[in-house]
C-alpha cells in the first residue's frame, strides 16, 4: 500500500489539504476535465475526488450526461467535469461531441485522462488524440490493482517521458494514489509542472503535406489560432463544428 | 460565412480531394501505431496468461452453447422472484402505516381544525392517498430489484447476456443490449428507458426506448396477480388454481416479450429505417461487486429518482380522481358521466367504462389502477363498501374484491382483457416524460406512447369478438 | 348485446386490408399514387438525358421506342419531351437516333452527380439498406438544386466515388474514367480487383448482394463457361451466373505478386487461431467503419477468436487486450492474414 501513497497515512494532508466539496461549484479557481475510455473506472476517480457517489457500472459507456463536482486543495477550488467515456474523439457520436467540445471549447486548466493500466495500448489511442488538442494533461493509470493481478508492470517514468505529461498510478476503488493525483493536478494547473505533449509522428506523408499546406494558410488568415495542425486535420475531415468555431472565433485565445 | 473562413474551407476541400477518402483510416492507424510503440516501451508482462484464464473460464461457461441460456433465464427468474416475494412484506407494512394509520389520523386532524369537507377530501383523500399508494406499492420492489440488477452489472455479467442474446435481437433489427434494458423494464419502464443509454447506436437505442413498455413492470405485476387469482384461478379445480393463475401471469409477461420483438421488427422496417445503425459490444473483465456501495448508489441513482418522478405525477392524478368523483354536472358526477360515455367503446373491447376511465386517470402510475377501479365500481354500481366518492381503496380479502368486481359486471373475458390491456397500453406518465427527456423528440415520444395503446385496442378487440363468437 | 361480433370482426379485417393495400411500404397504392403525381415533364426530360448519357458511354443507338421501353412511359409522352428538349438545344435527332448536345451532356452529368452523391450520403450518414439507395437517389436527383448539391458534396468531403464504385462528376462536370472489364469476360486464372458493382437491374443487384461480394476485393477466376463463373476472393469461393457476373466490373492485374493470396475474412478465424488485420473492406462505411477503427481493428493489430457464444453470432474477438464482440456481418468486412498455427497474441 505504501507503494501507492505516502500521503494516505499523513494526517496533515487529509485534514487540511483536501476538502471534498460535492456539487458545490461556485467561484472555482481551476476547471479540470476528466476524460477516458469507457470502463476504466473514470467515474470512480471522479467520486473519490469530489466525494460524490455517481453510479459506476461495469459497463462500457455508463456516464452519458456530463457530471460536475468540486474539491478544494491548498486553498484553491477545483471544478471537475466527468466527460462521457469514449474510445476516440474522431468519430461523430453524441458522446464524443460532448467530450471533444469540452476539451476544445471549455478550455479546462487540466485534462485528466483515466486509462486502464492493463489495457494501456488500447487506451493510448484516446490519450494521444487528447494530447493533439491540449498540452496540459495528466495521465491517470487507473486499475493498477488489476494490472498487478495480471502481472503487468508499467514503467511510469518512461511512459511519462514518451507522452510528455505527468503519469500517476491509482487504484481509485481503494483510494490509492488519489493524493498524488491531486498534487499533480495542482502542479499542472498552476504551471509548476510543465508538459510537452507527444504528437503523433507516424502520419502518412500525403496527409502530412496537406496538413502543412493548410497550416500555412491558417497562419496567414488566423495568426492567433492555437493548435493549428490539429485544426487543419479536422478541416481536412470536413468537421462542421470546427468550421463554425472558426467563423465565431471561439477558438482564438487572447 | 466570412470570406476568410470560406477560403480556408474551400482550400481544405481541394486538399481532401488529393488525399482521397481514407483520411480517418490512416489517422487511426498512425495513432495506434504510436500507441503500440509507446506501450511496448513501458509495459512489461510476465506470464499474464494465468490470470486471464479465470475471466476466460467464466466466459466459456456463461456464453456456452449448453449453459448460456439456462444460466441467463435462471438469473432473471431469481431476480424477479426475490423482488416479487421480497416486496410483499414491506409493501403491506407501508400500506398499513400510510393508508390504515396515517390516513385516519390526518382525517381526524382535519376534522379537529374544522377544515371544509371539500378541502379535506381534495387534499387528504385525493392527493395524499395517491401519493401514499404510489410509495407503498412502488418503493419496496424497486429497492430490491435495482440493487440486485446493479450488482449483476457491476460484476460484469450483463454484457455477456447482451452477447448471448444479440442474435435473437438482431433478427428484429435490435441490439443485444436491449435484452438488458428490457429486463430492467421488468423493474420499472422509466428506469429501463434511462438504461438504453448503454446502446450507442441511434437506431437500436430508439427501438429499445419505444419497446421498453412491453416489459411488464413492477407496477403491473400486482394487478396481473390479483386478477389472475380471482378469475383465472376460479375456472380450474381449486387444487390447480394457484398453478393456473401463475401460468397466466407468466404467459402475459412472455406475450409482452413477443410484442416487444414484433414491434422492434415493425419499427426497423418502417419509421426507423433511415436511422444509423452500428454494432459493437465490449466484454469487460469481471470485477467483484461492492455490495454496500452498490445498494447505496442504486437506491440514490435509480430508485429514488424514479420514485420522486412518480410522486410528482401522482399528486395531480390523486387530485383529479377526487375531483371528477365529487364535482357534479346535473345529478351525475363527472366520473359517472365519463364512464357512461366510455361504456360503449369499452364493451366492444371486452372492457368497460370504469376500466378505461381508471387507465386514463391512473396514467401517473399503474399502481393506482386497481384502487381506482374499485372506487369507481362501488360508486357507479351503488353497492355497499368502499370509502366514499373519490377515495381509492383496496381490500385485504381477495374474495371481497372479487365480489365488488363481479357486481361491476366483470366476467372471465373482462379479466383476460384487463390483463392484456394492462400489458398493452400507453406507458405511465413518468415513463413518457423520461422518453421525452432521453430522445428530446416529440415524434418518438408520441410513437412510444401510442403504439402500445393501439396494439392494446386491437388485441382486446379481437379477443373480445372471437370470445363472443364461440 | 345489440351488435354482432362476427360483423365487427369482418369490419375490422376489411379496414385492415384497405389500410394495408393503401399504405403497404413501397408497393402501397398511396405511395405509388404519390410518386406518379410527381411524374411531371421535368422528371421525364431528366430521365431521358440520363439514359442518353449512359447509352453514349456504351455506344448504343437510342430511339423513341427504346426510351419509352426503359422509362416505362407512353411513346407520346416521350415524343413530346424529345421535341421540347430539341427546342432547348439539349439533344439533336438524326432520323430515328437521338444524340446528346454539349449542354444536354452537362445537364445529364449534373443529375448523375446528385444521384451518386445522394447514394454516398445514404451510405455514409444514414442506416438505409443498400437495396434502397438506388430508388431513394432516383427520387432525390430531381429535387436538389445546384447549391444544395454543392453543400451536400462538401459535407461528404467531396467524394470521388459513390458506394457502388461509380465515379461522381465534379461541380464542373469532370468525371473520372472507370476502366476495367466485366467479370464475365475474364478467363480462367485471371486475377483482378473488383472496382464496380452495377445496381441496376434490381434483381441482379440483389443476387450480388446476397453473395457478399465486395468492391475492393481481389479475385482469381477458376472457371468461366456459359453456365457459371467461379472465382476465389478473400479465402472463399463464389459462383455466379454469367449474366450476374456481367454486372461486376474488374480491373485486371498482370502481376501476381500484387495480390495477397492468404487474405481471408475475419469471420473465417477459428478458435485458437490468431491473425493479423490487413484491411477493412470498403463495404464497411460511415459511422460503423469509424467505430471498428476506434476499437482497434486497424492494420497490423493481432486478433484471435475468444468466444463463439451460444449462437455462433456474434463472436468475441480478443484484440489489444480486450474482448470485443462483432457480428459475423461485420467480421466478413475485416480482412486478415492468419498467423502460423497456435500463434499467441
Amino acid at each position: 500500500m505504501e507503494k501507492y501513497s505516502a500521503c494516505d497515512t499523513c494526517g496533515h494532508f487529509n485534514a487540511q489539504g483536501l476538502q471534498k466539496l460535492g456539487v458545490k461549484v461556485e467561484e472555482v479557481d481551476y476547471v479540470i476535465a476528466l476524460a477516458g475510455n469507457p470502463n476504466t473506472g473514470k467515474s470512480t476517480v471522479f467520486n473519490s475526488l469530489t466525494g460524490l457517489r455517481q453510479h459506476t457500472g461495469n459497463w462500457p459507456g455508463k456516464t452519458v450526461i456530463r457530471a460536475e463536482g468540486a474539491y478544494a486543495y491548498n486553498d484553491k477550488k477545483y471544478k471537475l467535469i466527468d466527460l462521457p467515456g469514449t474510445y476516440s474523439l474522431l468519430s461523430t457520436s453524441d458522446d464524443e461531441e460532448v467530450a471533444r467540445n469540452f476539451i476544445l471549447f471549455g478550455k479546462p486548466d487540466v485534462t485528466v485522462v483515466v486509462v486502464d493500466a492493463s489495457r494501456l495500448e488500447r487506451n493510448l489511442n484516446l490519450v494521444l488524440q487528447i494530447l493533439e488538442i491540449t498540452d496540459k494533461a495528466v495521465l491517470c493509470l487507473n486499475l493498477m490493482d488489476e494490472a498487478e493481478r495480471n502481472n503487468i508492470s508499467i514503467d511510469q517514468r518512461t511512459l511519462s517521458r514518451d507522452l510528455g505529461i505527468p503519469v500517476v498510478a491509482t487504484s481509485a476503488r481503494y483510494n490509492r494514489g488519489i493524493p498524488e493525483l491531486i498534487q499533480t493536478i495542482e502542479g499542472v494547473a498552476n504551471g509548476s509542472i510543465k508538459c510537452k505533449a507527444h504528437h503523433v509522428i507516424n502520419i502518412p506523408k500525403n496527409i502530412k503535406k496537406a496538413t502543412n499546406n493548410l497550416v500555412v494558410e491558417l497562419e496567414k488568415q488566423f495568426p492567433k489560432l492555437p493548435n493549428k495542425s490539429w485544426i487543419a486535420l479536422r478541416l481536412l475531415q470536413g468537421d462542421e463544428r470546427i468550421i463554425k468555431a472558426l467563423e465565431s472565433g471561439e477558438l482564438i485565445v487572447e | 460565412m466570412s470570406k476568410k473562413v470560406e477560403n480556408i474551407v474551400e482550400f481544405a476541400n481541394e486538399l481532401r480531394w488529393q488525399i482521397g477518402d481514407e483520411l480517418h483510416d490512416h489517422l487511426t492507424e498512425s495513432i495506434y501505431a504510436d500507441a503500440a510503440k509507446i506501450a511496448s516501451a513501458s509495459v512489461s508482462t510476465e506470464n499474464s496468461k494465468k490470470s486471464f484464464r479465470l475471466d476466460a473460464k467464466i466466459d466459456k461457461i456463461v456464453t456456452s452453447k449448453i449453459w448460456g441460456f439456462p444460466i441467463m433465464f435462471l438469473v432473471l427468474a431469481l431476480v424477479l422472484w426475490i423482488t416479487i416475494i421480497g416486496a410483499n412484506y414491506p409493501s403491506s407494512m407501508l400500506a398499513t402505516l400510510l393508508l390504515d394509520n396515517v390516513h385516519p389520523i390526518l382525517k381526524s386532524f382535519a376534522a379537529s381544525i374544522g377544515m371544509p369537507w371539500w378541502l379535506d377530501g381534495f387534499l387528504i383523500d385525493g392527493v395524499y392517498l395517491a401519493l401514499a399508494w404510489v410509495i407503498a406499492v412502488m418503493l419496496p420492489p424497486m429497492a430490491i430489484f435495482f440493487p440486485l440488477f446493479t450488482m449483476l452489472e457491476d460484476f460484469g455479467y450483463l454484457p455477456r447476456v447482451a452477447f448471448n442474446m444479440d442474435y435473437l435481437f438482431k433478427k428484429t433489427g435490435a441490439h443485444g443490449k436491449q435484452a438488458l434494458t428490457m429486463s430492467m423494464g421488468f423493474g420499472c419502464n422509466a428506469a429501463g428507458v434511462v438504461a438504453t443509454r448503454i446502446i450507442d447506436s441511434p437506431r437500436e437505442r430508439l427501438i429499445a426506448i419505444i419497446t421498453n413498455n412491453f416489459s411488464l413492470c413492477n407496477g403491473r405485476w400486482p394487478t396481473q396477480i390479483l386478477i389472475a387469482t380471482i378469475f383465472i384461478g376460479a375456472v380450474v379445480p381449486s387444487s390447480l388454481s394457484g398453478f393456473a393463475s401463475v401460468s397466466a401471469v407468466i404467459s402475459i409477461a412472455i406475450l409482452g416479450i413477443g410484442f416487444m420483438f414484433l414491434s422492434s421488427w415493425l419499427l426497423t422496417k418502417t419509421v426507423l429505417k433511415g436511422e444509423v445503425s452500428t454494432f459493437n459490444l465490449e466484454l469487460p473483465p469481471y470485477r467483484p461487486p461492492r455490495i454496500w456501495k452498490t445498494i447505496y448508489t442504486s437506491l440514490i441513482d435509480r430508485t429514488l429518482i424514479v420514485l420522486w418522478r412518480a410522486m410528482v405525477f401522482a399528486v395531480p392524478a390523486g387530485a383529479i380522481i377526487w375531483l371528477i368523483s365529487n364535482i357534479y354536472i346535473g345529478d351525475e358526477s363527472i366520473a359517472a358521466w365519463i364512464i357512461n360515455s366510455l361504456d360503449g367503446f369499452g364493451l366492444i373491447l371486452g372492457l368497460n367504462g370504469v376500466i378505461l376511465l381508471a387507465y386514463i386517470v391512473a396514467i401517473p402510475a399503474n399502481e393506482i389502477v386497481i384502487p381506482t377501479i374499485l372506487m369507481l365500481t362501488v360508486m357507479v354500481t351503488g353497492i355497499s363498501g368502499g370509502e366514499g366518492a373519490g377515495v381509492m381503496f383496496e381490500l385485504d380479502s381477495v374474495n371481497e374484491t372479487a365480489t365488488i368486481l363481479r357486481a361491476g359486471g366483470w366476467t372471465l373475458l373482462t379479466a383476460v382483457n384487463v390483463m392484456l390491456f394492462s400489458l398493452l397500453h400507453n406507458p405511465c406518465s413518468t415513463t413518457i416524460y423520461t422518453i421525452y427527456k432521453e430522445t428530446k423528440s416529440v415524434k418518438w415520444t408520441v410513437i412510444a406512447s401510442l403504439l402500445p395503446l393501439i396494439m392494446g385496442f386491437v388485441v382486446t378487440f379481437l379477443v373480445a369478438q372471437i370470445w363472443r363468437v364461440f | 348485446m345489440s351488435y354482432n361480433p362476427i360483423i365487427m370482426l369482418i369490419l375490422f379485417f376489411v379496414f385492415l386490408a384497405i389500410f394495408l393495400i393503401l399504405f403497404r411500404p413501397v408497393k402501397g397504392y398511396y405511395w405509388i399514387l404519390k410518386n406518379s403525381l410527381k411524374q411531371n415533364k421535368k422528371i421525364v426530360i431528366e430521365d431521358i438525358l440520363k439514359q442518353l448519357y449512359h447509352c453514349e458511354i456504351s455506344d448504343k443507338e437510342v430511339g423513341i421506342e427504346f426510351l419509352s421501353g426503359v422509362l416505362k412511359s407512353k411513346d407520346t409522352n416521350i415524343l413530346e419531351a424529345v421535341k421540347e428538349m430539341e427546342a432547348k438545344d439539349l439533344i439533336s435527332t438524326q432520323g430515328n437516333s437521338i444524340k446528346l448536345n454539349t449542354s444536354g451532356r452537362e445537364y445529364a452529368l449534373k443529375i448523375i452527380r446528385v444521384h451518386r452523391l445522394w447514394e454516398k450520403y445514404l451510405a455514409e450518414k444514414t442506416g438505409y439498406d443498400k437495396k434502397e439507395w438506388h430508388d431513394r437517389a432516383e427520387l432525390m436527383e430531381h429535387k436538389l438544386d445546384e447549391k444544395a448539391t454543392n453543400i451536400l458534396a462538401s459535407e461528404l468531403g467531396n467524394p470521388m466515388f459513390d458506394p457502388h464504385g461509380d465515379p461522381i462528376p465534379t461541380q464542373t462536370g469532370e468525371i473520372v474514367e472507370l476502366g476495367g472489364v466485366t467479370l464475365s469476360s475474364l478467363k480462367r486464372y485471371d486475377i483482378g480487383k473488383i472496382i464496380h458493382i452495377e445496381d441496376e437491374p434490381d434483381v441482379i443487384y440483389r443476387q450480388i448482394l446476397a453473395e457478399n461480394i465486395h468492391i475492393g476485393s481481389y479475385i482469381r477466376v477458376i472457371e468461366n463457361n456459359s453456365k457459371r463463373v467461379v472465382f476465389y476472393a478473400e479465402g472463399e469461393e463464389f459462383i455466379l451466373a454469367p449474366i450476374v457476373a456481367a454486372n461486376v466490373t474488374v480491373l485486371t492485374i498482370d502481376n501476381e505478386e500484387e495480390i495477397d493470396k492468404d487474405l481471408v475474412r475475419l469471420s473465417s478465424l477459428k478458435e485458437n487461431e490468431t491473425g493479423e488485420i490487413i484491411s477493412i473492406s470498403k463495404e464497411s462505411r460511415g459511422e460503423a467503419r469509424r467505430r471498428l477503427l476506434d476499437l482497434g481493428f486497424v492494420k497490423g493489430s493481432k486478433v484471435s477468436l475468444d468466444l463463439t457464444g451460444p449462437m455462433n453470432n456474434p463472436r468475441g474477438y480478443h484484440i489489444k487486450g480486450t474482448t470485443i464482440a462483432l457480428r459475423n456481418e461485420q467480421a466478413i468486412h475485416i480482412l486478415i492474414k492468419k498467423s502460423s498455427q497456435n500463434g499467441k497474441v
